[in-house]
Parts: structure tokens; C-alpha cells; sequence
């Protein structure tokens, strides 16, 4: 396609400025415009015409072409983000490279702000004057393509990841889902119900985890984590370290007989999934419906890991299977895929950071999460929501916004805190009778069902104060029982409540997980102050992250609720599908290269690249762009002292011909 | 740490700051985004009493009704024990600014002023201490001291350290025992310090409810005065609030030492110290967190640091400790004002601190000025307790354990 | 319209030249938004097309200067909006530099600009034009060609006068 320079061969420029009906002619006197512009060396067809877009007028270049011989095009219409593309093409298929192209933009930037007519024809003469001193100085270039490795890697097994990855599996792609647990599910999995629909989070969630468990399309790595990431769009190269659990995945056949047998008869260790409520053996599975159905085994708690002096009473039980290896070393798999999906979620507030909730202080102070685990019928209570001492709680306070809206923790509203709260309050209603206080500051219902939910919960007789707690202490007329004491002011009866309770719900906020940390250096990603993960464009590109082909979904990107994750999880397959099924993909050659003999190695331009495409080769004591990575800003370019980087497109000589088209003085015919 | 020179930030407001030019300020903007949640009323330790509370304030302030806040006596109800600002979502300088603005509008315009409050302000004005004392004998305490204590005025060289003593712990009793308690303890550290004896005069802070104007400026333009007098490198005060005026309010008027709590300041020293307190105390204490050093500037680790330090000290928390520590009801004025209080029917703030405080079952009451220990002990004599309890400040302990080579 | 005909009033018939730099992501697509919302604006700017504000190599600025530019404006994204991540702080500190040697040459502040304008603010393209060109029509022509031309012509007498007075050493000796 692209016809290759003949060396010095003569510049013949066409030029046509466009009618546009009336849109550009009524202002601009374009027929002026033409013979001034035919009348500059070089140029050999100058005209006008009524529609250049139209099929007409892209002939009119074709067949000028071939009949002039031209090899540059200039085309002065509407703005080049239009089409810009279209008259390439045409330029193309008169049989020049489409880069021998330059557009004028006369009606944007001219027709249709201006009014008076001379001055407007005078600004569309200088404009095209520059266009045409330009395109003279244009080079061929090649639309690049890059061919796209069709796997497509998920970091993150909550129900973001779960979802992206069933849509893209289902879709008949390759996707390697990778979760830092023994298990997938994130926090939905800890859920007892789910508002406002009050469906149980099991219910909708487990088949999902399922479906991922055994999709063949679907490589699943938990307990596992990424540690290095290498590559550009279509061609990621990631680096998984899959931590021992010391079983094997593929001879374990999850029948738990191993943990009935564990030399602990009695579970002892505090059990993470469980926030520490209930207890667990060295050699566990989170819950019951974990994903994989496989046993781990706890390194810092195992005697024989810790000693090598156990009976082995677990081997004995697995005994044929053969599943339990102790000498299991940790593995590093090497991945190519062409988009990436993060969806590492968050993480919850924590409550001890408001010291006067008396969070870790009052053993009845509990966090929301906590409640949900005691709520859950597969919790560590089996779903019986009683005090710490095993009472069963006769009034109770839940406080929202803990960790939310303050100043002093984190400013954002979280989002889900009141609803869930709602849900909360409603449930622990239920199971235990007892009077729900619930202290708001606004309460915050918007979507499809919600505000109906809240009304369903008002309606069942939660108390609903207007206040922020500001104190939560024992009560000082019977310290021993535990009764607590929540003091807040109700706002809209301006006095103060000072209510005693048997336990106190903290509504934790959702907050960016600091371990993300590694996730955003690693793939490059952008966050705001707050620390969640930057989106492209707020609404029209809110899954993209600025990096072609890496995306984010979920609570990673901001605190959301579980509709509002998911749609973002498809949304987030659609756009990595939209990539990995091209096969290869076009990229605007505008990309920089270092004209090696001039580079004198100082280097000031590597720490300006935001895609850290430039690199220093210590041996030629030079620097070199990656034009794969190269994502054509051209800021380099400016800084470059030695003035020996060249961007494509938008050359320095390019650019200062433009200059000077534009401010050459006009002589007036 | 403490300069305001590197932390501009710490000063309260631009002078001439007053309530019809608040919200125009940077101070004013977040009184704007208050999202009327009632934290504030909520922790207010007299939220019960006050018929404006501070979110009610600005309430009326958003809506041009301030004045119906002013003919109000609620604000005379505020200790200016920054809790509210503390735990405010909105970061709003309620006790900085805004609450001590209304303070003193609803002072100008009361009819009639609580006594003992307007003896006291007189009192301060006259002689630089609010107890009237002649301020000729200002320095006289230091005859008590066994270990010696320079003057500024007689040494007439440049010091280390300017110790600012303050009105309490020069003329009371109870306050000259923890002034000799810093002179021996300053002494066993080799600190090179000396004291402006009686050119000294109160630092203001508790007129801090007229601070705008009047008498705290008068305060403030005369001390500024005699600290540009002498040289020295910092000001190290025994007293909360003089602490609290130097570091937040006084660069207002271009004050720009370094300035130090004598807790904060000790404990920097606590290695060198710790060797010398060999008289093991054996006392279980429980540390009261004053407002100002505590919920204000923030050191709260410094005075149980010390603590630890003394062989045989047990340290117990009461339930309202550090940030969420209950106010002794002496700032803003309430020092002045526990009669006026009493005729409100309102509970005197130290009785409620001191309850817990027994209810730990500690010896001690621990504390770090000069006021607690008279409000603390004033409050142990009607609240009745079966064992018995003492309120020290942290310096008279450590002075205790302290053997002189 | 208003401003177009002032533009033409007063100073004669000269009218400022802006030669104005716009990255192709916020503000040359702002540029579009004013056409398509039919703002009317004066008609002395001519705007480059460049990929990112941090492509403007200070020499653009000055090659325009030299060329005949009145002034010079520059549009960037905001602040943590730039396309490429930070090119548009990167601008900014090299305008902040060259923007004060300009200063020491003489060139008056107004004539350089920049301006953050995102891709909605089709408005803001519309004022900080007016402004600009309102504000450099009240400083008058800049005139750097003539300039040259003068200094060249400076340098051109001088060497003149050198050649002969060295023309006079020879001849006297
Ligand atoms: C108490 C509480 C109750 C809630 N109740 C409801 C409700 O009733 N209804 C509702 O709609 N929403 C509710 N929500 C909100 C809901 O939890 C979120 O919308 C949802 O969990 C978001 O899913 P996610 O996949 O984005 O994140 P997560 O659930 O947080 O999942 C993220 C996953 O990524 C993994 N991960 C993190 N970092 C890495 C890494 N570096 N490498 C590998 N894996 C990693 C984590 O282990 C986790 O499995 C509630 C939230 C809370 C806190
Ligand atoms: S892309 Fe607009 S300034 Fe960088």
C-alpha cells in the first residue's frame, strides 16, 4: 500500500476547500481562497467544491492524482477529528501513502465563529498557506498493527472478577483469573443476604464460583499473586507467583478427611475469613462453598511446617490420593495476554482509627463485616447474632458513615454504608428482636429499589436518629454488665440521646486497599488523592484505565454496590473482548524515534515519559524509545536539548513550516 | 516540633477575624460545608445545657441569625475543651474561632456579666494575674525552691531555655510545689534556663474568651515586649494554656519561638532521667489528658512516657482517655465561672472527670497543669470514694522518684 | 461581533496575530465545541494542531515571535486531566522559564499565555481569545520581523563602519 518515496522527486500539491452547502461558503469566499492558494510554488490543482466528504469529492482527489501525478493532499474543511480519516483513505486510494495528508480545519475554527467575511477568507488563505508549506515536508508512513495475544488476565476473584471472567470464558476466550486467597468470592461471599432485594448472597454468588471452578476456558490461580508485569497493549507479559498451600490442586479431591484428621482435634488459630470471630485448623478451607474445593495448609501454624515433628495424621487420612506435599515451593508461571482486567476491590475502615467508637476497646463494638459473618447462617455462630458474653441483645446501635465523610479518616461517601446498615438493621430486627437505633447523618438511598427499602425497614420500627455519634461508653450505672452507652445528639429534635445498648455496629466505610499499591505500580495505573484506581474518563470511558488495554471494574475504581460492580465487570469483558478479538490492532503512527548519532546520552528525556517507553542503552550510551510503547505526546521531544528526537507527524520542521505559513506576510491582490 | 515558624498552619485565623467577616475566610469556607451532623453538640460536655449548641451556631450564622444566638448565655457554657472540634467531620475550628467569636459578642452584650468571671478579667488586667495578687511578688515563690532558679533580668546572659511560669504556679501553693518540681528537675538535667520573675505576666490564654480583643492583646503586646528583651532559644511553660496561647494565637501578633510544654519537653529528655529516679513510688496512677497539650497540640504517648519512667508506677486508663478525655472544666473562663454554673444547676465538670477516675481504683490522679490539680482536688473533697486518691501533676511525681547525685 | 469589529477599530488597521498551540484532546476539541455551538469569537487566532501541550517546544513560541506573532497562546487539559498523564506539567514548567526570559527581553507578559481549557469548555476558548486579543490590541503591534530587520541592519553599519575604519588603518599604513 504504502508507495515507497521516489527521491527527490517533485512536490505536487492538491488542494480543494470544501463548500460544506453553506455552512463554510456563505462565510469564507472560497473560490479567493482557491486561486490564492494556486497561485503558491508547488501547487498544481487548486479548487473548490461543494461537498468534499461526499464520494464525489474523494473521486475528485483520486482521479486528480492520477492525472496530475500529485503526491501531497490538502484538504480545508471541517475539523480533522471529523474527517480526517475519510480523506486519508481517499489519499490512499489515488495511490499515495495516506500520510501525504493534511487537513485544514475552515469551518470549526473558522466558518462558523466568525462573521465577517474578509477577515475569515484571510484567516482560511493563512491557515491553508501553512498547510500546504507542511505537507510538503510530510513523510509516508505506516498505520501500525500489532497483533493482540487473545488471553486475557483478571487480577481479583470478588464478584467483579467472577463475573469478567465467566463473560469472556463464555465468549470462547482464554482467561487466567488470579486471587490472593485460598478462595474467590471477595466480599460478597461473607454476605448473609444482600439489600435491597434480601436474596441470599450465597445463593447468587456460589454457582457463579462454581461456573469459574470448572469452566475450561478458565485458568484459576488463587493463593497467588502478581509480581511482574512487562509489555504494552496485545502483548502483556505477567509474571504469577502461586504460593504453597502444600496440596495439590489436582490430585486433592476436596473431601476434607485431612481436617477431621489434623492433630488438632479442636480448630485453634484465629480463622481470617471469619474476621478472627471463629477458629480454624492449620489445614483448612475458608467456607464451605470455597472455590477451589481444596485444602490448605497454613505454614505459620502447621507443626510440621514449623517443626517436621508431626504425626502426619492428615497424610495417613489423604492416603492413596496423595495430595498433601510438604514440600510444595512456591511456583512462578509466566503469562502472555492481551488485556487485563483489575478488579482487586477494597478494603474495609479500620474502626480503631475513631478512638472514641471503643472499637477493640469494648469487646460489644463490632463492625459491620463482623455482623455480617455472625449473621450468616454458615458463620461462626451459625447465624445466632448474640453479644460476646453469649447474651442475646435486647437494643442495639448501628452507626453509619464510620470512616466516611470525615475529615480526620476519609472524605468520600462510601456508598453502600447506609443500605447496608438498613439491611443490617432489618436482619438483627428479625433474628433477635431486639430495638435497632440507627444513627445517620443523611440517609443516603438513591437506585432502582432502594428508597422502597428503606421504607420497608422504617416501617418495621427501627428507630432512626438524625446524628452522628460523638461518644460510646460503658454505662457508668452498671459498668459490670457491659451495657454500652451511644451519645449523640438528635439533630432534628436538638437533644442529646445518650441510649444504652448491648452492642454497637460500626457501618465501616469502604476504603482503597493499601496493598493495591503494588497492582497500580505494576500495571502503571493512575489513582486520585484517595487512592482508588483512576478511570479514563468519568462517564464515557469509566471502565478504561489510561493504559490501552488494562481495565478496572469494581470496587477497585470506587466504593459501589454489588448491581453496579457487575454491570461494571461486563462492561469491562466487552471492552477487553473488543480488543483481543481483532486479532491485531491500528495504531496512529505518530510515535517518537532518537536519531541515534545526534543523542548525546543525557538522558533528561527518560524520566518524562509517563509509559517509561524510553530506556538507556549503557552500552551505545544512548537512549532508545520503544515505539510500542511510545503513545506519541511528543513531550520528549520538546525537551530533548540536543534536539535528536523526532516525533512522526509532527516533526519540528513540520511544525515551524506551519508557523511560518501562517505568519507570512499576505500580499494583497 | 512545636515551632509555628515551620507550621504556619497552627495559627488560628487572620487577625481581625470577627463574626461578620467569618465566612468570607478560609475558616469561614469549611463552616459552609458543615453538614450539620451534631458531633459536635453530641460531645459537648455541657451539650446538655446549651440552648445553642455549636451546630445549632451555625445553623443561625448560615442564615443571618446569629444574633438571636448572641442574647443567649450558651456559649458562656463552653470550656473550650476542643473536643467538638477534634472529632468535627468537617474539620471546622469550633473552639479556635468560631465558639470564642460568639463567646465574646455574648459577653458584650450580657447585661450582666458573672462576677467572679469580671473580678478575674479586672483582676488580669490590673495586675497580670487573675488572682489579683501584687505582681511584685511574682517571683517569690522562688524562695521555696531548693534548687536555684536564675532570673532573666539578673543573670543578663542568653539562656537555653526561657521558662515561662505562669500566674497559678506562681502564687498558689499547690501550684509553687510543681514550679519548685520543674526548678529541681530542670537542675538534675543541667537544662540551661531562667525565669523573667516579675516582669512576667499572665499569657492570656484563658481570656482566650476575649482574645480578639482588649485584654489579650494588652497581654500579648506586653509580653511580647520582654521576650524581645532577652535572648533565648525557646520557651518552655508548665501551663496548658499558656502553651496553647503561645503556639496557636500569639503568631498572630509575629510571635515566632519555639515553645514547649514542660511534659512534651521533659519527655524528649526521658533517657536521661529515667537513670536518675531511683525512689521506686510503687502507685497505681491514672493520667488525666489536659485539653490543650492533649486534644490540641496532640501529645497525648508524652505524659504516660513519663510516667513509665518512675520504678514502681502502675499507669491505669480511665474510660474517657486521651483524644476522648473528659475536660476538667476550667478553660475558656469555667475557671471563673463554677459559680455561675452551679446556679445553672449544672454538674461541675472535675466531679464528672473525677468519678472515673476513682472508678479506675487508682492512688493518683495524674495531670499536666496547673489547674487540674486544683479543680481535681477540690472536686475529690465532695465526691465520696472508699479508697483514698491524690492529684499530682506529672512533674511533682517525677521530682519525687528524682535522687540528686 | 462585537468583538470582531472592534478588533478592526482603532490602531490604525492593524490587528493583532495570535499564533495559539492546542492540544488535540481538550482544547483543540474545545476549539470544535465553540464552532459547533456557533460562538462567535475574533478571528485573529490561528491555531496548531498538537498532540499534547507538552510537544510546545519553546522554540515554537519563539519561531512564532520571530515570524511576526503578536502573542502566543497555548492550550492544555487541566491539571491531572492530560491525556499523556502529566504532559501539561511539563508545559507548564517550561513555559514558567521561558515565560521569564521573555520578560527580561522585553516582551510584555500578556503576549504569552496559557491556559488550561478541557474538552466541554468550547466558553472558555471563546473569552480567553477575546481577552487575549483585546488585551495585545491595547499593547500594540510586537514586531520582532521589523525588528530584526533594524538590528540586522544595526549589525550590517557596523560591520561597515569596522571594514572601513580597518579600510583607513591599511591605507594610512
Ligand atoms: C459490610 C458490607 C456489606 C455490604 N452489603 C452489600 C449488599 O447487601 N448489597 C450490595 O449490593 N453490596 C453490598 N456491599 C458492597 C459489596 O461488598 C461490593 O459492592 C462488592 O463486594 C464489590 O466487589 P469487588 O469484586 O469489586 O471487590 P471485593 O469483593 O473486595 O473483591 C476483591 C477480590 O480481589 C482480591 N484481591 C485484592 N487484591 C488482590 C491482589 N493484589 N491480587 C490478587 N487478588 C487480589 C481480594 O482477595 C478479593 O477476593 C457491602 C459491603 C460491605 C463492606
Ligand atoms: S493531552 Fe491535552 S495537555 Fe496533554
Amino acid at each position: 500500500m504504502p508507495t515507497t518515496p521516489i527521491k527527490n522527486e517533485p512536490v505536487k500539491i492538491g488542494y480543494y476547500i470544501c463548500h460544506c452547502g453553506t455552512n463554510i461558503a456563505s462565510v469564507i469566499d472560497v473560490d479567493a481562497v482557491a486561486k490564492y492558494i494556486s497561485k503558491l510554488p508547488n501547487v498544481v490543482v487548486s479548487r473548490n467544491y461543494k461537498y468534499m466528504c461526499s464520494d464525489p469529492g474523494q473521486k475528485l482527489i483520486e482521479d486528480d492524482i492520477a492525472k496530475y501525478q500529485l503526491n501531497r493532499i490538502v484538504v480545508a474543511a471541517c475539523s480533522p477529528l471529523l474527517h480526517e480519516t475519510t480523506f486519508r483513505n481517499a489519499t490512499r486510494k489515488g495511490g499515495l501513502n495516506p500520510f501525504y495528508f493534511q487537513m485544514v480545519n475552515v469551518r470549526e475554527h473558522n466558518a462558523w465563529v466568525h462573521s465577517d467575511r474578509e477577515q475569515a477568507t484571510r484567516k482560511a488563505i493563512e491557515l491553508s498557506r501553512a498547510a500546504v508549506e507542511r505537507v510538503s515536508l510530510h513523510k509516508p508512513l505506516e498505520i501500525r498493527k500489532l497483533p493482540i495475544n487473545p488471553n486475557v488476565l483478571i487480577v481479583g476473584g470478588g464478584i467483579a472478577g467472577i463475573h469478567a471472567a465467566l463473560v469472556l470464558a463464555n465468549a470462547g476466550k482464554h482467561v487466567y483469573l488470579v486471587e490472593r486467597e485460598p478462595t474467590i468470592g471477595g466480599h460478597m461471599a461473607k454476605f448473609d443476604k444482600t439489600f435491597p432485594t434480601l436474596d441470599c448472597a450465597a445463593c447468587v454468588l456460589t454457582p457463579k464460583m462454581a461456573a469459574v471452578g470448572k469452566h475450561p476456558n478458565i485458568t484459576l490461580w488463587t493463593y497467588s499473586d502478581v509480581v511482574k508485569v512487562d509489555g504494552y497493549v496485545g502483548n502483556y507479559k505477567v509474571t504469577v507467583r502461586r504460593r504453597p498451600r502444600y496440596v495439590i490442586e489436582e490430585l486433592c479431591t476436596g473431601c476434607l478427611e485431612c481436617i477431621d484428621a489434623c492433630i488438632y482435634k479442636e480448630p485453634k488459630f484465629s480463622d481470617e475469613f471469619n474476621l478472627g470471630l471463629g477458629k480454624r485448623k492449620p489445614v483448612y478451607i475458608p467456607f464451605a462453598q470455597a472455590i477451589p474445593s481444596i485444602a490448605t495448609i497454613d505454614a505459620n501454624t502447621c507443626i510440621e511446617l514449623k517443626t517436621g515433628k508431626c504425626k502426619k495424621t492428615c497424610v495417613d487420612a489423604c492416603g492413596d490420593r496423595k495430595a498433601i506435599d510438604f514440600k510444595q515451593k512456591e511456583e512462578l508461571k509466566e503469562i502472555t495476554v492481551g488485556a487485563v482486567i483489575i478488579t482487586t476491590g477494597f478494603k474495609t475502615f479500620d474502626a480503631r482509627r475513631i478512638l472514641y467508637y471503643g472499637y477493640g476497646v469494648y469487646p460489644n463494638v463490632i463492625t459491620s463485616l463482623e455482623a455480617e459473618r455472625l449473621l450468616n447462617a454458615a458463620g461462626p455462630t451459625s447465624g445466632e447474632f448474640l453479644t460476646r458474653d453469649g447474651r442475646k441483645p435486647k437494643q442495639i446501635a448501628i452507626i453509619h458513615c464510620v470512616g466516611s465523610r470525615d475529615e480526620n479518616t476519609n472524605k468520600w461517601c462510601s456508598r453502600v454504608c447506609c443500605l447496608y446498615s438498613l439491611k443490617l438493621a432489618h436482619l438483627i430486627h428479625e433474628r433477635t428482636e431486639a430495638e435497632v437505633f440507627n444513627f445517620y447523618i443523611d440517609m443516603r438511598t438513591p437506585g432502582k429499589s432502594m428508597e422502597e427499602f428503606y421504607n420497608r425497614v422504617a416501617e418495621e420500627g427501627v428507630n432512626f436518629v438524625r446524628g452522628r455519634v460523638a461518644d460510646i461508653y460503658p454505662d457508668p450505672s452498671d459498668g459490670s454488665t457491659g451495657h454500652l452507652v451511644v451519645q449523640a445528639e438528635d439533630t432534628l429534635l436538638g437533644k442529646i440521646l445518650k441510649v444504652p445498648v448491648d452492642m454497637v455496629v460500626l457501618s465501616v466505610g469502604l476504603e482503597p486497599d493499601p496493598a493495591s499499591e503494588n497492582i497500580r505500580k505494576m500495571f502503571n495505573l493512575s489513582c486520585g488523592s484517595e487512592g482508588w484506581f483512576l478511570e479514563r474518563h468519568p462517564k464515557l470511558a469509566p471502565v478504561s484505565s489510561f493504559n490501552e488495554g488494562i481495565f478496572i471494574a469494581g470496587c477497585c475504581q470506587g466504593p459501589k454496590d454489588i448491581p453496579d460492580t457487575v454491570a461494571q465487570a461486563g462492561a469491562a469483558a466487552a471492552e477487553a473482548f473488543s480488543i483481543i478479538d481483532l486479532g491485531n490492532i491500528e495504531i496512529e503512527p505518530n510515535t517518537a524515534y532518537i536519531i541515534e548519532s545526534e543523542c548525546s546520552g543525557c538522558k533528561s528525556c527518560i524520566p518524562l515519559c509517563p509509559y517509561s517507553a524510553i530506556s538507556f542503552d549503557t552500552e551505545k550510551h544512548k537512549s532508545v524509545i520503544n515505539e510500542a510503547l511510545c503513545k506519541g505526546c511528543g513531550t520528549c521531544v520538546a525537551a530533548c536539548p540536543s534536539g535528536s528526537i523526532v516525533q512522526n507527524l509532527f516533526e519540528d520542521e513540520e511544525i515551524i513550516s506551519e508557523i511560518n505559513g501562517l505568519l507570512e506576510p499576505i500580499e494583497v491582490k | 516540633m512545636i515551632s509555628t515558624v515551620e507550621h504556619p498552619e497552627l495559627t488560628v485565623c487572620k487577625l481581625g477575624t470577627n463574626l461578620d467577616n467569618l465566612l468570607e475566610q478560609p475558616e469561614g469556607q469549611r463552616i459552609l460545608s458543615c453538614i450539620q451532623c451534631g458531633t459536635c453538640a453530641g460531645t459537648c460536655p455541657y451539650g446538655d445545657y446549651m440552648e445553642y449548641s455549636p451546630r445549632k451556631i451555625i445553623a443561625m450564622l448560615r442564615r443571618g441569625m446569629i444574633d438571636e444566638v448572641l442574647q443567649s448565655d450558651s456559649m458562656l457554657k463552653c470550656v473550650a475543651c476542643y473536643s467538638c472540634m477534634i472529632k468535627c467531620p468537617r474539620g471546622i475550628k469550633l473552639s479556635d474561632v468560631l465558639l470564642p467569636l460568639v463567646k465574646e459578642q455574648t459577653l458584650i452584650r450580657a447585661k450582666e456579666m458573672p462576677a467572679e468571671l469580671q473580678h478575674s478579667l479586672q483582676n488580669t488586667l490590673r495586675y497580670g494575674n487573675p488572682m489579683g495578687e501584687s505582681s511584685r511578688k511574682r517571683a517569690a515563690w522562688t524562695a521555696k525552691s531548693k534548687a536555684p532558679v536564675p532570673i532573666m533580668s539578673e543573670i543578663k546572659r542568653p539562656v537555653d531555655v526561657l521558662w515561662f511560669v505562669e500566674c497559678y504556679t506562681s502564687f498558689y501553693n499547690r501550684g509553687q510545689d510543681n514550679s519548685c518540681a520543674v526548678a529541681r528537675l530542670f537542675n538534675a538535667l543541667g537544662i540551661d534556663f531562667a525565669i523573667l520573675g516579675n516582669e512576667e505576666k499572665c499569657a492570656g490564654d484563658c481570656g482566650q474568651l476575649t482574645w480578639e480583643s482588649g485584654l489579650f492583646e494588652t497581654l500579648t503586646d506586653y509580653n511580647m515586649v520582654i521576650f524581645k528583651k532577652y535572648k533565648f532559644n525557646k520557651i518552655v511553660t508548665g501551663d496548658p494554656h499558656a502553651f496553647n496561647a503561645f503556639r496557636i494565637r500569639y503568631p498572630m501578633y509575629g510571635f515566632d519561638y519555639e515553645v514547649w510544654h514542660t511534659t512534651p519537653f521533659l519527655a524528649e529528655y526521658v533517657d536521661k532521667l529515667k537513670p536518675k529516679l531511683k525512689k521506686p513510688l510503687n502507685l497505681t496512677v491514672t493520667y488525666h489528658d489536659s485539653c490543650c497539650i492533649g486534644r490540641r497540640a496532640g501529645f497525648y504517648d508524652e505524659g504516660r512516657t513519663l510516667l513509665k519512667a518512675i520504678p514502681g508506677v502502675k499507669i491505669v486508663e480511665m474510660v474517657h482517655n486521651r483524644m476522648n478525655s473528659i475536660c476538667c472544666g476550667g478553660g475558656g473562663g469555667g475557671m471563673w465561672l463554677d459559680t455561675y454554673f452551679k446556679q445553672k444547676d449544672m454538674e461541675r465538670l472535675s466531679e464528672r472527670r473525677v468519678k472515673e477516675a476513682i472508678a479506675t481504683g487508682a492512688d493518683v490522679l495524674a495531670v499536666s497543669c496547673p489547674y487540674e490539680i486544683y479543680r481535681f482536688e477540690d472536686a475529690l473533697k465532695t465526691i465520696p470514694h472508699e479508697k483514698p486518691m491524690v492529684v499530682r501533676d506529672v512533674v511533682e511525681l517525677l521530682a519525687e522518684s528524682l535522687v540528686e547525685e | 461581533m462585537e468583538n470582531e469589529n472592534k478588533n478592526k477599530s482603532g490602531n490604525g488597521n492593524w490587528s493583532p496575530r495570535i499564533v495559539a498551540f492546542f492540544c488535540n484532546w481538550c482544547t483543540y476539541t474545545a476549539a470544535d465545541l465553540a464552532g459547533v455551538s456557533r460562538m462567535k469569537y475574533a478571528p485573529n487566532t490561528r491555531i496548531i494542531r498538537l498532540m499534547c501541550s507538552g510537544r510546545v517546544d519553546p522554540q515554537f513560541i519563539l519561531e512564532a515571535l520571530a515570524r511576526g506573532a503578536d502573542g502566543v497562546l497555548i492550550g492544555g487539559c487541566h491539571p491531572g486531566d492530560c491525556h499523556y498523564v502529566e504532559g501539561n506539567y511539563k508545559c507548564l514548567r517550561r513555559f514558567r522559564m521561558l515565560k521569564r526570559m521573555l520578560v527580561d527581553m522585553g516582551i510584555e507578559d500578556k503576549r504569552v499565555r496559557l491556559e488550561w481549557i478541557s474538552a466541554a469548555e468550547g466558553e472558555k476558548v471563546k473569552r480567553v481569545v477575546n481577552e487575549m486579543v483585546a488585551e495585545i490590541q491595547e499593547l500594540g503591534p510586537l514586531g520582532i520581523p521589523k525588528k530584526f530587520e533594524e538590528w540586522d541592519k544595526e549589525i550590517e553599519d557596523l560591520k561597515h563602519e569596522i571594514e572601513n575604519k580597518e579600510k583607513e588603518e591599511v591605507a594610512k599604513q
